[in-house]
């Protein structure tokens, strides 16, 4: 036994030796070298800024990256596609189906502008949480007007959501219990909702109109949604409010002597690349290449030249040739309008030594590239086929991002958006004279041509819609059937590429009526996006939208 | 103590055996410490006061026990304890006490050592003559040991038999032993070696020549935290020696024991010389675990296949099933591969070795591109648009960027020392030039063994160096990607001596021009310190410490010259970047086990402690606009775009640190190596899941096996050696890959980007939560069963092992959807769903012929795997749709490749499903066009087929159904050939060779002869490039991979050199395919993910197998010729 207790004693005292090591070595790394952890990390006011400004980052992957709202509002319109390229541009039909509007409920455009918006309204219900509960240290003066900002900003993503899928769950709170599934409300009751929200927030943020509100929700950017929200209600929530939208279109136009906000003395001051704290933007997405990195941030430029273009503004990255203009929507425009000269690149390609570029893929190899306003349709086309976007100033030597800001409300549009009004209460004339103020800077050459009659806005679109492409002879359905067609002509002229087309279309009734290219109607529940598959399948409580 | 021998004797009544068992226990501790025999025995040391009266038999017995080291050992049916005794000593010999004890009664007693047996049995008088050691007369037997080749063997462990008394033979072979009057015979035994029992007799002299142990069942196999004899293992074990290995110049050590193990599907995807194996054992396990791969242990340390020089490595062995793999918890949920580098052993007498060999790589099949005689004749028919013309030239770019390599590797081995120290030393030098032009790897790898004994044997310290440097240039697929876009009628240089560019095409540069123009190097210093303790302080138990520190360090260097595409094209002036990093692992694991056999009970208990952690740091920097070309990328900062301030990101580096905690325990019973069961448990927490309720995970495991061959009703017949049934239950699991998972997590940058916000006129970076948190996050579980079957008949001539396993993974780690609000993010990293893997595998060994001139041995390997994924939510996470979509297409195409159906397999490729071509000239929307197979099953014409997710149908499915393996090995004399041939079958590739390069569409660029035939024999495809089942061909393939022959001298009569041996080898010799891509043997990992800014990227790795990637490595047949020499 004596041998036995030799054993035991080694052993306990080897089990105490290892016990000794062991027990200081049971503990979990938990050093978090480049990111931290929220349950260890006590804010400053110094981090406040970066806190709070985290829920706008959201707006910009939500309009302009791969297959988001830009395309969904600008490609599935009568102004623009992407059809097929000599490089490319087939992807499994995602744009052709944009175009002809056969878009599935699991297609990019329709699951990720939902994820995207979301994201932002939950960044913002995080924050309003976060001060609510002071978990992050802002002043007490400063909490309400951070709250209302912050609420300003979910309501534009809202606004999103209403426009896009109208019928969708209303979140407002952050905290919210484990499992819990949002519950889905109508159409009507988010453009209540926002309203709602827009009414009771904007007399608390700032009034400023200056560096320190750039890029951010003061009052005139709250207004200008409230104001773009009346003008859709009929769309939104089945009744009319154009005398609403006027009254806040005349706030905003009264306000300007204090607002400083005024029209550019051009169309083109307000898209170049140093557009910082242009007057005329109401509320701007700031870019900058440097600082704002992703991939595809903004790329339209990338997007819409072809790789020979690399040579004209020394880029540094071969540009990938798809989107362009719709020929019958180039139509339009009068040829001497500054917009049709500084919206889209046309014709002869020249590098920045002047050297005429060549094009190198498809059947046009060897001939010069010069853009020209045919597109055989979205199934196929050529180097050379359909204009080029270029309204967002491309600057030399730019990246594969620009760094031009993204106007999301502009004074031009108060403007329209007033006239429109006018025009549906039956003040004609007054719309004439504002939509003339708008049009006045693009013919400074020929300012006769500027003038728009009450009569002229009373016409229908002189757009020739009809389906046109090179499967089939063309068809000629015309415009003038819609009613006030001629004021949707000018909000193309003046807004094209500015990823707001199709609620245009829709607000006058034609979106899922008329043909246009290889585009033909696909049925007017297509005015509404579908909701996301994967949505449904999450959560139990939505409603797919009729027709889908 | 002496209740459990009670028990333990109970169910075993027959006490000679015991005494045998226990001879044979301390046999093996006293094995070559011969002078113990010298010393006093303790029974005549040790003195004994007793005064006890009217006391049971057990009380007296205790009382000895409790004043002195003795201990009884008896059979409680024999002995009655109870026995009413009456006994007085004062300080006496217990020799003398126990004849008084057991006066009158029929009880026998030995005395051994400090063990005490009784028993009503005879006793054996030699063994009584042993035990008191008390009868001197002794003789002395003598004799020399010898290999089958005639050349001394030292240290061969020479008993007497059935006791411990025994010697070991010198450095000549040479012995000599005092045998008592009475010993019947000596036992020769050897590692690898068959033991051997001779008779004594009236022999004064006794040689021996040790054969080796051709079946193996005496072998010893590496398992978790130590090894076994091979017929004791209860699981599914595969072991394959360096004689084994695949010769020539293989990629790393997976590429050695390739086609050798059935179950074990390793993949050399690539020629790239940085490239490494891809293995897949058993089928796919995680989805998103950290564990992907199979642990590797080099000696006992995680490592990689990559780390060690193939030419180092001794021996392979496989844990397969989970039952074994248990003892490693997490890490094993892959199955353990253990690499045993050459040794340091303590028998050897100096050698010395040196291997090389020489080898030289060819492409074994290439694309049929259109060369310039084929794309004139493509223009003249009229094939060709204008976008490619003739520029009058003949280049065939391929070979403009490859070259005839020369691969050269050279090993020495260095061996000494005697049994209480030894060392080896290994140095291995390879240069591997790649194919294609300027890539390279070069590595120096060092390794130093050392052993030592002290104190008496009871401590054992082992010291381990290992050390390699390496560089390298690797292959750069977009090279290689443009040299099968080029038009072959470009030249590759203008007249004046300048590179012939088309810059202004898509994506469209001179391959030459970018291989000259560019300079890379990579150079990685590994080093690896191991020290290793044991300590036995009494017999029977063995204490150990392993503690290893690895360091990695990394830095590599890219740059472009002015005259590259970077800058004539985009602008950059000169481009330069340098990287580096430094990754460390600490391990620390301790462990105590003790063995015991008492009778024909065979037991070991296993405890330990496991630390593991890394600490990964890197770094990483570009710049561009530089003044000149001269300096590379050397002097980084003269390069002007960082300090231009127009670009953010330009510099970055990183760091984590994770560490693995487990506690572990075994014990392994058997029953006269008959019943034999072992049962483990590892409870481990990581890092990973640190801040989750509960970071611990438990893997219990259990096996049992049953040797059919050791009953009795077995021993008459002479059909079967061994014959062995196990079957097995594991868990083990897998934590996340990446930290925090668990905890909210706020940072700066989503996928390396900061997202920044522009504040009052300032640019700031936004502080924002980076991920949905998950605090039940915990560990994946793979609970795997195990039936197996080892077989030996027929004298060994027919062996073999069969096993059926079935793989339940649990709480599989997956991003699962979930609403976005009120989730910030519509992922949440969870523990959802089941998959499941079952399969059979059979390895079966055949010597059909062996004569002393001629042997051939061939084996035969099958396995089969299906892979099915059970479900995909549980009650917190549910998902109303069954399937969820994997793997994506690269541009133009960009569309999920698989589809992963619940209750469907892994594998499955998802697209449009071509039934024809569109023949109508009339028809231009569908002329040349697919004709598609709808939802409903009929035609539907292109232009109004809608190309939407419900148009989808399986095509195919990337994994094979099953594989094959046959290995070849004849002797001839000293002639010797190896052929290994393997095989997979029934499963279709997706081959984006032909997807991208065959369609007349994509006339910018160069393409396949085939391109413009017609399809289905009716007409030319108008079609864009579009992923259908046109595209997706059956795989199934037959390789002849591995011919080596060569040709043996054992005896070579040249003064110093031992032996000699000479081989030429080739790899990947023949290959018998249906498949009309490059090769079937596809990697099993895509790595290519849909990952866009903003949107969660998901994985795909190995659940889209199958895609033959178009710009992948053209397949190599490597020759080689080798020499081996032992000095």
């Amino acid at each position: 036994m004596k041998k036995l207790k030799y054993i035991t004693y080694t052993g306990i005292a080897i089990i105490a030796f290892l016990m000794v090591i062991i027990s200081a070595c049971t503990k979990l790394k938990d050093t978090s070298y480049n990111q931290l952890i929220s349950s260890e990390f006590t804010p400053t006011s110094s981090d406040l800024p970066a806190l709070t400004g985290a829920p706008y980052v959201d707006w910009r992957g939500l309009l302009l990256q791969w297959n988001t709202l830009y395309r969904a509002q600008e490609v599935s319109g009568d102004e623009m596609l992407t059809p097929a390229r000599p490089n490319g541009w087939v992807d499994g039909g995602v744009y052709r189906r944009i175009h002809e509007h056969k878009w599935t409920t699991d297609d990019d455009i329709v699951v990720n502008v939902w994820t995207r918006a979301y994201q932002g309204i939950t960044n913002c219900n995080r924050i309003i949480y976060q001060v609510q509960t002071k978990s992050i240290p802002v002043a007490p003066a400063d909490t309400t007007a951070l709250i209302a900002e912050m609420k300003l900003l979910r309501a534009s993503y809202y606004w999103v959501l209403c426009d896009m899928y109208g019928n969708v769950p209303i979140v407002e709170k952050y905290d919210v219990p484990a499992g819990y599934l949002p519950t889905q409300n109508t159409r009507k009751q988010v453009y209540d909702f926002i309203v709602k929200e827009i009414l009771a927030n904007y007399p608390k943020v700032s009034k400023e109109n200056n560096q320190k509100t750039y890029g951010k929700f003061n009052k005139w950017a709250g207004l200008t949604l409230l104001a773009k929200m009346y003008l859709n209600a009929e769309v939104y929530s089945g009744t009319p409010a154009y005398d609403k939208c006027k009254a806040i279109c005349d706030t905003i136009i009264n306000a300007t002597g204090t607002s400083k906000i005024a029209l550019e003395s051009t169309q083109k001051n307000v898209f170049v690349t140093e557009n910082q704290n242009s007057k005329e933007i109401i509320l701007a997405l700031p870019f900058d290449s440097k600082y704002v990195a992703g991939w595809n941030d903004f790329d339209v430029h990338m997007q819409t030249l072809e790789p020979e273009n690399q040579a004209t503004y020394n880029l540094l990255s071969s540009p990938w040739g798809g989107v362009c203009a719709i020929p019958q929507f180039i139509n339009t425009f009068d040829t001497t309008d500054a917009r049709y000269v500084d919206n889209y690149i046309k014709y002869q390609q020249y590098a920045a030594n002047g050297d005429k570029l060549i094009a190198s893929m498809g059947d046009f190899t060897g001939k010069p590239l010069s853009y020209r306003n045919y597109v055989p349709g979205v199934d196929f086309s050529n180097e050379v086929d359909g204009f080029r976007l270029g309204k967002f100033e491309i600057a030399m030597g730019a990246t594969n991002r620009l760094s031009n800001d993204w106007p999301l409300f502009r004074y031009a549009d108060v403007l329209m958006m007033k006239a429109e009004c006018l025009l549906r209460t039956g003040d004609a004339t007054g719309a004439a004279v504002l939509v003339t103020q708008v049009r006045q800077r693009n013919f400074k050459s020929n300012p006769s041509k500027a003038t728009v009659t009450s009569s002229d806005l009373l016409k229908g679109s002189g757009y020739d819609y009809g389906l046109q492409n090179h499967l089939a002879p063309f068809t000629h359905e015309g415009g003038a059937d819609i009613q006030y067609g001629r004021f949707l002509d000018e909000l193309g002229l003046e807004f094209n590429q500015e990823a707001r087309r199709r609620p245009d279309m829709i607000r006058f009734g034609m979106f899922t009526k008329k043909s246009w290219l290889s585009h033909s109607p696909n049925g007017d529940y297509r005015a509404l996006f579908p909701i996301p598959r994967t949505e449904i399948a999450k959560n139990s409580n939505l409603v797919q939208n009729t027709g889908y | 103590m002496k209740k459990k021998l009670d028990l333990w004797v109970h169910s075993n009544p027959t006490l000679k055996k015991l005494i045998m068992e226990l001879k044979i226990a301390i046999l093996i501790i006293v094995v070559g410490v011969s002078n113990v025999f010298a010393t006093p025995t303790y029974s005549q040391i040790a003195k004994v006061s007793l005064d006890m009266k009217n006391r049971s038999l057990e009380q007296v017995m205790d009382e000895i026990e409790n004043q002195s080291e003795f201990y009884f050992i008896f059979n409680q049916k024999q002995i009655d304890v109870n026995r009413v005794v009456d006994i007085q000593a004062d300080n006496k010999l217990i020799t003398d006490i126990l004849p008084e004890l057991f006066k009158g009664t029929n009880v026998n007693y030995v005395v051994l050592d400090r063990k005490i047996l009784l028993t009503t049995d005879p006793v054996e008088k030699n063994l009584l003559a042993i035990a008191s050691a008390t009868e001197p007369q002794e003789k002395q037997i003598t004799g020399i040991v010898t290999g089958k080749d005639g050349t001394p063997m030292p240290g061969v462990n020479v008993v007497i038999t059935g006791t411990t008394r025994g010697t070991l033979t010198d450095m000549a072979g040479k012995y000599s032993i005092e045998v008592p009057q009475g010993s019947k015979s000596l036992t020769f035994s050897f590692t690898g070696m068959l033991p051997q029992e001779i008779s004594i007799g009236s022999l004064t002299q006794i040689n021996v020549t040790m054969v080796e142990s051709t079946i193996g069942l005496e072998e010893v196999v590496v398992v978790g935290y130590g090894t076994m004899k091979k017929g004791d293992v209860t699981s599914s074990v595969a072991s394959v020696k360096s004689d084994n290995f695949i010769k020539g110049s293989v990629t790393d050590a997976g590429q050695l024991i390739q086609g050798k193990v059935s179950g074990l599907t390793i993949i050399s995807p690539s020629g790239d010389p940085t490239s490494s194996t891809q293995i897949l054992l058993r089928g796919n396990t995680s989805l998103m675990g950290a564990n992907q791969n199979p642990l590797v242990l080099i000696d006992g340390i995680p490592g990689d296949l990559k780390l060690i020089a193939p030419q180092d490595i001794e021996s392979i062995d496989v844990l397969k099933d989970g039952s074994a793999a248990a003892i490693y918890g997490t890490r094993g949920t892959n199955g353990v591969i253990f690499i045993t580098t050459k040794r340091a052993s303590e028998n050897n007498i100096s050698t010395v070795e040196y291997n090389t060999y020489f080898s030289t790589q060819i492409i074994a099949r290439k694309l049929n591109l259109s060369t310039a005689a084929d794309f004139r004749a493509q223009i003249k028919d009229g094939f060709r648009t204008t976008q490619m013309p003739d520029n009058g030239a003949s280049t065939d770019w391929l070979k403009e960027i490859t070259r005839k390599p020369l691969i050269q590797d050279h090993n020495l081995t260095f061996r000494g020392g005697n049994n209480k120290t030894n060392f080896l030393v290994n140095l291995n030098y390879n240069n591997t030039q790649g194919l294609f032009l300027k890539s390279y790897n070069q590595v120096f790898s060092g390794h130093i063994d050392l052993n030592h004994s002290m104190f008496n044997n009871k401590l054992k310290i082992n010291v381990n160096l290992f050390s390699s440097s390496a560089k390298w240039n690797g292959f750069n697929s977009w090279d290689y990607t443009q040299a099968t876009r080029q038009n072959p009628t470009s030249p590759v240089k203008n007249p004046d001596g300048t590179w012939f560019q088309e810059l202004t095409k898509f994506e469209y540069q001179n391959p030459v021009s970018d291989i000259y123009e560019s300079d890379g190097q990579a150079n990685n210093i590994v080093g690896r310190y191991k020290a290793a303790v044991i300590y036995t302080p009494i017999t029977d138990l063995k204490l150990s410490g392993v503690f290893s520190y690895g360091k990695t360090t990394q830095e590599n260097g890219y740059s472009e010259t002015k005259q590259n595409v970077s800058t004539l094209r985009d602008n950059r002036n000169g481009y330069a970047n340098t990287g580096g990093l430094e990754s460390i692992d600490r391990l620390a694991e301790l462990t105590a086990e003790y063995s015991k056999s008492i009778n024909k009970h065979n037991f070991t208990i296993l405890g330990g402690y496991s630390y593991q952690e890394n600490d990964y740091n890197d770094y990483y920097m570009e710049n561009w606009d530089f003044p000149t070309d001269k300096f590379g990328y050397n002097d980084i900062g003269l390069g002007q775009a960082i300090s231009s301030g127009n670009y953010d990101n330009l510099i970055r580096s990183s760091r984590t640190a994770t560490n693995l905690v487990g506690f572990f325990g075994r014990l392994t019973y058997n029953y006269a190596e008959k019943y034999l069961i072992m049962a483990s448990l590892r409870s481990e927490e990581a890092s990973q899941l640190w801040g989750t309720k509960n970071p611990w995970g438990t893997f219990p495991a259990v096996s049992v096996g049953w040797r059919i061959s050791k009953e009795n009703f077995m021993s008459g017949q002479t059909l079967f050696n061994d014959l062995k049934l196990r079957a097995g239950y594991g868990v083990t699991g897998s934590q996340p890959s990446d930290l925090f998972r668990g905890v909210g997590i706020i940072g700066y940058q989503v996928n390396n980007v900061s997202q920044y916000v522009l504040s009052n006129g300032n640019w700031i970076k936004t502080l924002f939560p980076t991920q949905n948190a998950n605090p039940d996050l915990k560990w994946e579980e793979k609970r795997e069963t195990d039936i197996g079957l080892d077989f030996s008949m027929l004298n060994d001539r027919i062996s073999g092992s069969i096993d059926y396993y079935n793989r339940q993974i649990h709480n599989l780690l997956w991003p699962f959807s979930v609403p976005s609000p009120p989730n910030l993010y519509n992922s949440t990293l969870a523990n959802v769903g089941v998959m499941e893997n079952k399969g059979l595998e059979i390895m079966l060994n055949f010597v059909p012929v062996k004569t002393n001139d001629i042997q051939w041995n061939t084996s035969v390997s099958y396995s089969t795997n299906t892979n099915k994924l059970v479900s995909l939510s549980n009650d917190i996470y549910k998902l109303s749709t069954d399937y969820i979509q994997i793997g994506y297409i690269m541009p133009p195409i960009q569309t999920p490749s698989h589809l992963l159906r619940v209750g469907g397999p892994v594998g499955d490729f998802y697209g449009y499903k071509v039934i024809d071509i569109g023949n109508d000239p009339t028809d231009v929307a569908n002329y040349g066009k697919w004709v598609y197979e709808g939802a409903d099953g009929q035609p539907v014409k292109y232009s109004d087929y809608k190309h939407s997710f419900e148009d989808r149908k399986v095509l195919g499915n990337g994994l094979p159904k099953f594989y094959l393996a046959w290995n070849n090995n004849f002797r001839y004399k000293n002639w010797d050939l190896n052929i290994t041939q393997r095989g997979a079958f029934k499963f279709q590739i997706a081959n984006l060779q032909r997807l991208f390069l065959e369609n007349p569409t994509e006339s910018q660029y160069n393409v396949l002869t085939t391109a413009y035939n017609n399809i289905y024999g009716k007409t030319q495809l108008t079609a864009p490039v579009e992923f259908n089942s046109y595209y997706v061909e059956n795989g199934d393939y037959w390789k002849i991979d591995n011919i080596t022959l060569g040709y043996n001298l054992n005896k070579t009569g040249i003064k110093y050199i031992q032996s000699l041996r000479l081989y030429v080898s080739v790899l990947n010799a023949f290959i018998l395919t249906g498949y009309k891509g490059i090769d079937p043997e596809v990697s099993l990992l895509n790595g290519i993910t849909s990952a866009q800014s903003g949107v969660a990227s998901v994985p795909t790795k190995g659940l889209d197998p199958g895609m033959d990637q178009a710009s992948k490595y053209p397949t190599t047949r490597t020759f080689t010729i080798g020499l081996n020499v032992t000095f």
